[in-house]
């Protein structure tokens, strides 16, 4: 156990320590259906490249995402977490959005509070029209998290017993 | 703070009347001078019922059992108990006529150790906000409390990033996922819990730091905006884990940036999750 602790203070302190040669992080990328998703799509047929450390997955609404999921993500697989939905009074469903920013900012705080850097839970808002503003975001978030290099805080494989 | 005499009065009133099935209160354990709940059924055991400032638990939580479920049913609320009677209220899950609520002025209750409880100290709603009946005179002058930030929550935050990290991984490592804060919190009535359903059980049937990490987590930010601070979850952790850290820090980033809600003050308020401002921050947002 004493070692996983190790392991993780570096992780946050000296990333260039632990961090294998050519890793790339995993990014959680939950997009809402109505505009994130299609400003994602926009971005690809606009042919905007941006990293490809982001996988997609789509909800209805930035509503629908429980703290569950970003609790689920980070102790799994993914170093990073970004949920994107539609801008404030843009929400297909009227007020949805309004709603998942109390919850992002409380999970985000909470997240923070219990050791993760501030910058592995992410959010935005991101329109069906703003193709380049997408790419722009992933783009940070990716070099944001590969500075803070893996996340081992928590993650489910360090607890198993071999 | 003893207001055993009239609680046994009016348990003994409320039966002779015929108003109520189940009486939930306090009792002595027999043992030492600290209490536990009990449910009074029969009228010739009201000379049992106590009420000192050694009544710690939340009794809120006795009526999601099927003892008391669809029964008449007479309750002694604190302060905070009352908060949580209100949001139970609210979320429909008692109803208003089944009961009657005992208030009390409460003036802080103590831990084993003799001393006042640390949320008490800090306590916003000394006084009943739900009943039918109080007992005491009004310790809340109108708008005298100030709310203050826990000052377990500032001494952490000041704390680097990592030196929390670790401190929270021990409190995650010594959690035996006995899920017992779940069961004595009246808020948690669901009758089953999201953390157990099927996917989550194989997902993280181990009792590891990881999986406790998941619990915890989950269940505090299902909370969040809805816990009223009564600590029930604390006084039953057998490892004794600080939970107050995850709620209180949860309730102070919502008291400082959600219009100062507090759960459970205002009747038909849901709390702080259901309801949304324009105003709301969004600096945080890309």
């Amino acid at each position: 156990m004493e070692a996983e602790v190790k392991d993780q203070l570096v992780s946050i302190e000296k990333p260039e320590l632990i961090a294998p040669p050519n890793w790339e992080p995993v990014i959680m990328g939950i997009l809402c259906n109505w505009c994130s998703y299609a400003g994602s799509d926009l971005t690809g047929t606009s042919r905007i490249q941006y990293p490809p450390n982001i996988r997609i997955i789509r909800v209805p609404c930035s509503s629908r995402v429980d703290p569950w999921f970003l609790i689920k993500s980070l102790q799994t697989t993914a170093d990073g977490v970004l949920v994107s939905g539609c801008h404030p009074g843009d929400c297909h469903y009227i007020s949805g959005n309004y709603f998942a920013r109390r919850r992002f900012l409380v999970t985000k705080k909470l997240l923070n509070f219990v050791g993760f850097h501030e910058n592995r839970i992410q959010f935005s808002w991101v329109s069906a029209a703003e193709g380049p503003k997408f790419a722009k975001v992933v783009n940070k978030v990716t070099e944001d998290i590969k500075k803070l290099g893996p996340l081992h805080l928590y993650k489910k494989e360090n607890f198993e017993k071999k | 703070m003893n207001y055993t005499k009239q609680i046994q009065d009016i348990a003994a009133k409320l039966f002779a009347e015929g108003k109520i099935d189940v009486f939930v209160g306090y009792r002595m354990n027999g043992f030492d001078e600290n209490q536990v709940p009990v449910l009074i059924t029969d009228p010739q055991d009201v000379s049992k019922l106590v009420f000192t400032d050694k009544s710690v638990f939340n009794l809120v939580n006795y009526l999601k059992t099927d003892h008391t479920r669809r029964k008449r049913v007479g309750i002694v609320v604190k302060g905070c108990d009352s908060r949580s009677l209100n949001l139970m209220l609210t979320e429909s899950q008692v109803k208003r006529e089944n009961l009657y609520v005992v208030g009390i002025c409460c003036e802080g209750v103590v831990d084993d150790a003799g001393e006042k409880m640390q949320n008490c100290t800090d306590c916003m709603v000394p006084d009943a906000v739900v009943s039918d009946e109080m007992l005491g005179t009004a310790v809340s002058g109108s708008g005298t409390l100030t709310y203050k930030k826990n000052a377990d929550i500032v001494a952490l935050a000041e704390k680097p990033l990592t030196e929390r990290a670790a401190y929270f991984e021990e409190v995650f490592e010594n959690c035996i996922r006995c899920n017992a804060c779940r069961h004595s919190c009246p808020l948690c009535y669901c009758a089953k819990c999201c953390i157990d359903q099927e996917t989550a059980t194989l997902y993280n049937g181990a009792n590891t730091t990881s999986a406790a990490f998941h619990a915890l987590m989950t269940w505090s930010l299902h909370l969040a905006g809805r816990c009223v601070d009564c600590r029930n979850c604390e006084k039953a952790c057998p490892s004794h884990l600080p939970l107050h850290l995850l709620h209180k820090q949860n309730e102070s980033v919502i008291y400082e940036n959600f219009q100062e809600h507090l759960a459970g003050v205002i009747p038909e308020d849901r709390g702080a999750f259901y309801k949304y401002s324009l105003k709301d921050p969004d600096d945080f947002i890309m």
